[in-house]
């Protein structure tokens, strides 16, 4: 998988690089907006960081850019500016997540993984978190390669889920997922529904109730 | 506040008005005394001398001293209609005793003719006039009455004199009073205006409303605001310049840290990085609550980041980015929502709130829990975070709303600033933050918010 790294603070540049490198990336940097608008256009990427305090041409109007002419590229911010106008705008450009420096190896590599695999279940409607593996459009779970059967209900629940994987999911939610009369149907046979989805799953999947506010599917095995 | 009356403005007026205007009311008093006395004492002088006229004619005339003796009670009837006071009279025909009182004083000799004097007679001061007629024969007359009727007619005089000075002196001082209220009252509303604004309020008063004796002061005192304001923003614009000039490279040198622990070859070598790590974590976080700090000031103008907030999609978004660091902890991380929704400046309040959390997960252990919950009570919104941690002892509740305050032999590494800048924050949104525990255990930090109709503190000039 590949990435590209837009940012002009060398130290942090190269740092990035060599961490996303350690964990499997191939890693191309730029330290500018122009160079990275050059690079975007012969070169495939899967993902691209982008600071936003950039010389000369600013991370938001490559963001622009890249959102013209490339509507699919996961684009994860990572600077500096912390007001919420600066990130509503930048998300509202087209920017897939905002990030606040200073930014945790770990954390930036979870988002990405999050990204690149979110974009991937979008182009080949394909989730893999771990050993779970999921083709969306022919509707098949996998457990380390072995199917594994699961009704209808349990299907919609763990469909949702995994398209949402590391977000929480509030119950509600689960409700419409799983029938189309949502008030004919109670919370309970959500609760019911997950837990023996749990069960089926077993150590593949870790399903975790967040207390108050619904379920999330770990995107970490 | 009671200040003592002689220190303030109108204490002082009425102490220059009062004392001057006491006196020439007294002086008043006097003057109306002296020329009211002098007519009252020569008309009854003039009367006591035409009843000695009377009794002059008529023994001229020959009149025996019975019949003398009968005219002169029915003059005295007729001079003194009331009781108590009495007169007295004596004829001397050349020299000899016709008729009276024959003892009744006669007095010095003079040119004055009648002659008045005052002397005693029978234990009792009297007045008494004295006439001479030459011819056709010497007959000399002496009338006197005693002085209590006079006296009382002074009396009545004078009370009635003091009476009305001294309503008038009542009237005239609560005019005085009135009036220096009333003058003074643009003067107490500037004092007002002052007072009720916040200490950290820097907007100018209103010049032009203040009377000219003091719009001087008011003038100087808006400059002094607009200095103070000035040096406030520029305090502000250093201390957020140099948190974020600290950003980028604190971001450098975390993420290499991260790199070398992600590539540190043994355990050991690995936990020192961790430690400087943590190190570095805690100075970017300083950094960052300073930041938040100097933003959250009033100085700088926040009115117009008022938003309506839906308050349970803070705490999810809170929550879920606060999970991870809860799990690894082991600490059961919850929330409880209501649907509310408050009118605030959202960053701020998400910023009250991630530093709570942070604090709760700072400070609980392995296996404790940590919620986060949002609802309304008595018609107040509000947001708290509650935990099964170690608690905050009711006697530092008070002291940890100050800056870099910690309570002492506190483990791990806060900075200090979270709740003092969750305090400043409430302030601003004139809200009240509530540091208390779970019927004695843990701790609940409350951030409870204004009935939506109250207005905002004046903080946000």
């Amino acid at each position: 998988m590949r990435i590209l790294i837009v940012e002009d603070d060398e130290v942090i540049a190269t740092t990035m690089c060599r961490g996303l490198t350690l964990h499997g990336y191939v890693v191309d940097h730029a330290a500018s907006a122009e160079a990275a608008a050059t690079v975007l256009l012969s070169e495939r990427f899967d993902l691209a960081i982008i600071d936003l305090g950039l010389p000369q041409e600013d991370g938001t109007s490559l963001v622009r850019r890249i959102r013209r002419s490339n509507r699919t590229l996961p684009v994860v911010v990572v600077t500096a500016r912390d007001s919420i106008a600066d990130r509503v705008d930048t998300l509202d450009l087209g920017a897939d997540d905002y990030l606040v420096k200073p930014v945790a190896l770990a954390e930036l590599l979870a988002r990405c993984r999050a990204h690149i695999r979110r974009a991937r279940a979008l182009a080949s409607s394909k989730v893999q978190i771990g050993s779970l593996g999921i083709d969306l459009e022919g509707r098949r779970v996998t457990v380390a390669g072995e199917a594994l059967d699961l009704t209808r209900r349990e299907w919609s629940v763990l469909e949702y889920l995994a398209v949402n994987a590391g977000r929480i999911v509030g119950k509600e939610r689960l409700l419409d997922a799983i029938s189309s009369a949502p008030q004919e149907v109670s919370v309970n046979s959500v609760e019911a529904v997950v837990s023996r989805l749990r069960a089926k799953l077993g150590e593949a999947a870790k399903i975790r109730t967040i207390r108050g506010l619904g379920y999330r599917l770990d995107d970490e095995p | 506040m009671i200040r003592p009356l002689w220190n303030t403005i109108r204490g002082r007026l009425l102490a220059y008005l009062l004392p001057p205007l006491v006196l020439l009311l007294a002086a008043g008093v006097y003057l109306d005394y002296k020329t009211g006395a002098a007519p009252v004492r020569d008309a009854h002088d003039r009367a006591l001398a035409s009843a000695a006229f009377a009794i002059a004619t008529h023994a001229q005339s020959g009149v025996p001293p019975a019949e003398l003796a009968r005219i002169a009670s029915a003059i005295d009837a007729l001079l003194h209609p009331g009781a108590g006071a009495r007169a007295y009279y004596v004829v001397r025909a050349g020299g000899r005793y016709l008729a009276g009182e024959p003892d009744l004083p006669v007095g010095p000799v003079s040119a004055a003719n009648p002659r008045f004097f005052d002397a005693r007679f029978r234990g009792a001061a009297v007045r008494v006039v004295t006439y001479s007629l030459t011819a056709p024969q010497p007959l000399t007359v002496s009338v006197a009455e005693t002085t209590a009727e006079r006296d009382r007619a002074t009396v009545r005089l004078l009370v009635s004199e003091v009476v009305t000075d001294i309503v008038q002196l009542v009237v005239t001082v609560v005019l005085v009073w009135i009036g220096v209220a009333l003058a003074l009252r643009p003067m107490l509303r500037l004092g007002d205006q002052i007072a009720t604004r916040s200490p950290r309020g820097l907007s100018p008063l209103d010049a032009q409303a203040a009377p000219g004796e003091v719009r001087l002061l008011v003038t100087e005192l808006n400059r002094l605001f607009a200095t103070l304001g000035e040096a406030a923003r520029a305090q502000q614009h250093f201390l957020a310049n140099a948190a974020h000039q600290m950003r980028t490279p604190l971001a450098g040198l975390l993420i290499q840290l991260d790199l070398l622990i992600a590539e540190a070859a043994d355990g050991r070598q690995r936990r020192e990085l961790s430690a400087l790590r943590q190190s570095a974590q805690n100075l970017a976080h300083t950094a960052d609550q300073l930041l938040t700090l100097a933003r959250a000031d009033p100085a700088v103008h926040l009115a117009d980041e008022f938003t309506e907030l839906d308050c349970g999609k803070l705490l999810e978004d809170v929550v879920a980015q606060n999970l991870d660091r809860a799990l690894q902890q082991g600490i059961d991380l919850g929330a409880q929502i209501e649907l509310v929704r408050v009118a605030c400046v959202p960053w701020l309040i998400r910023e009250v709130l991630m530093n709570l959390l942070d604090n709760a997960l700072r400070y609980v252990p392995a296996g404790g829990h940590v919620t986060v919950r949002c609802g309304a009570a008595g018609g107040r919104a509000y947001l708290e975070v509650e935990d099964d941690g170690p608690g905050i002892p009711p006697d530092q509740r008070q002291a940890v709303r100050q800056r870099f305050y910690r309570v002492p032999n506190t483990p791990g590494s806060g900075c200090g600033l979270g709740l003092a800048i969750a305090d400043e924050v409430a302030r601003l949104h004139g809200a009240q933050l509530e540091i208390g525990d779970c019927d004695g255990f843990g701790t609940r930090v409350r951030l409870r918010f204004p009935q939506p109709g109250e207005p905002r503190p004046r903080v946000i000039a």
